[in-house]
């Protein structure tokens, strides 16, 4: 350095604050566990080797997929794409008003912020093909269990994606409503909502395209839809008509993510 | 006829922003604070409408206790206080109008505000306020797509669309450059002669005080230390709020040269 360099600039540097050993223990104690539950259940990938070729046979007879088939699972594709309409409706209607009970920002008070997230997990604990089990055995067998399958789930899982969003909100216009003298929910609804609708219309998006996925799932089980149909194509060992229907949901799925995506590019 | 009664407000950090009060603010006056960041600025303005609770003592607006008050007879209390923020507080993602229509939230039902119907009357009070401040012409435009000043005078139309006795501004040219900061602080100005509203403004900057305030309070760690015209104001009393000399960095104008 040069004597030109003013005195009263030098300040002393900061040493750096001491090295944390936290994530590196935590990745090494993650690598341990994964071991440790891969010898635990025998897990070993050159059985995968070993054995790809001996359902080679199997795997043949799905391919080419029997189209001729196709006029057959219509009816059925149907009932999966109603089911799925009613089910985002009604689970993400309720979901919104649920959201905003769900939020720190936006609850009317604390107990009702506490029991509502307290509901939402536990809701949520349950996989949808285990309210599809639970519906089927208590109502009968057809579109009505699944749909109500798929409406808890929707509710638990749109609520909590968008409470968290509502949490991140800018509170400034909020603060801006309650100056003016506005309630709980005229504040949620002009200072909110706005802030949040296009993640809200993004989510139910998301939700619709997984109810048309699970509904191959908890068709299963007897909960309507293409998966019922699938089933019974699956045990007559009809695999050709299988990979028809898989073929058909794959299309089906992928078109909705093209028309979210068009929707969301307009909205944000 | 705003009133505080040995006020005082004590944060949960046992900070104390206020301390044992006593103001009287006669209606229509033009009132500016000044005093340091941290001085009790915020909390004193906040402490009117309620957005901050007094920890002791009172603040009555025409008689009536703010903090005595039931959650209805605040939101009563505030539907007649207007308040423009630093940071304007808009949401950016709706209208003008949208914005502006807060303000007509306490008039407005439950259910029309759920589904953003507000009546034509309160449409056209809104509609009035942004002509007031001049960008009646941005009114379907989103709130994001505007200047900074420009976005201020959303604020203040909210504010006026409450039709309210008081507003309260709280440092509402902080964000703002040095010229778009005089045309703002010109709107409260006339906004307070023409309206006769009360108008109580946290100012940063010591000219634009002296220039805008019929009176100036100065504030210093929670305590009144001024309390005169804007004229009496000089070059010591300022050292005295602020416990140091004035800097260029007190005042807007050699800001905007710095």
């Amino acid at each position: 350095m040069t004597a030109a360099t003013p005195a009263a600039r030098r300040v002393e540097r900061p040493s750096p604050p001491p090295r944390s050993w936290l994530g590196p223990l935590g990745m090494l104690a993650f690598a341990a566990i994964t071991v440790w539950s891969a010898i635990a259940i025998g897990f070993d990938p050159r059985e995968i080797l070993a054995d790809i070729t001996r359902g080679s046979h199997i795997l043949a007879e799905f391919f080419p997929p029997d189209f001729s088939f196709a006029p057959r699972t219509a009816q059925r594709m149907l009932e999966t794409f109603q089911m799925a309409v009613i089910a985002t409706g009604i689970g993400c209607g309720t979901a919104l008003p649920v959201a905003f009970l769900a939020s720190i920002v936006t609850s009317p008070g604390r107990p009702v912020f506490l029991v509502s997230r307290g509901v939402l997990s536990v809701i949520r604990a349950l996989p949808d093909i285990l309210y599809a089990l639970v519906f089927v055995a208590a109502l009968s067998i057809g579109p009505l269990p699944g749909i109500l399958a798929l409406i808890f789930f929707n509710v638990a899982v749109t609520a909590k994606l968008l409470s968290e969003t509502v949490d991140g909100v800018d509170v400034g216009p909020t603060e801006a409503a309650q100056a003016a003298g506005a309630s709980r929910w005229q504040t949620n609804r002009t200072a909110v909502l706005p802030q949040v609708l296009p993640h809200y219309v993004a989510y139910s998006l998301y939700v619709f395209e997984l109810n048309i996925r699970a509904s191959a799932v908890i068709g299963i089980v007897g909960a309507g839809g293409i998966g019922q149909l699938l089933n019974e194509r699956r045990k007559v060992f009809a695999y050709d008509d299988v990979s028809m229907i898989v073929l058909e949901l794959f299309v089906f799925v992928f078109v909705i993510e093209l028309i979210s995506i068009a929707l969301r590019r307009r909205l944000v | 006829m705003i009133r505080f009664e040995k006020a005082s407000v004590v944060y949960p950090g046992g900070v104390e922003a206020l301390k044992d009060l006593d103001l009287e603010i006669p209606d229509g006056q033009m009132m500016v604070i000044v005093g340091l960041s941290g001085a009790g600025k915020s909390t004193l303005i906040r402490a009117i409408n309620g957005l901050v609770p007094l920890t002791s003592g009172d603040v009555t607006i025409d008689d009536v206790s703010v903090r005595r008050a039931s959650q209805r007879q605040l939101r009563r209390i505030r539907s007649r206080i207007g308040m423009i923020f630093q940071t304007f507080n808009l949401v950016k993602r709706t209208t003008v109008l949208n914005n502006v229509l807060m303000g007509r939230l306490h008039a407005t039902p439950t259910w029309r505000s759920l589904i953003g119907r507000y009546r034509a009357e309160d449409v056209e009070i809104a509609m009035q306020a942004l002509e007031r401040v001049g960008i009646v012409d941005k009114a379907y435009v989103r709130a994001a797509n505007l200047s900074g000043g420009q976005q201020q005078r959303v604020g203040i139309a909210r504010a006026l669309a409450q039709q309210p006795k008081i507003i309260l501004a709280d440092e509402p040219v902080a964000s703002l450059d040095p010229p778009t900061s005089h045309v703002v602080m010109r709107d409260l100005q006339r906004i307070n002669r023409e309206l006769g509203i009360t108008t109580i403004v946290n100012l940063h900057f010591l000219d634009l005080a002296k220039v805008y305030g019929e009176r100036i309070i100065g504030m210093r760690a929670g305590e009144l230390v001024f309390d005169g015209k804007g004229s009496e104001a000089d070059e010591n009393v300022f050292r005295d709020i602020y416990g140091r000399s004035l800097t260029a960095d007190d005042v807007l104008e050699s800001a905007a040269v710095a």
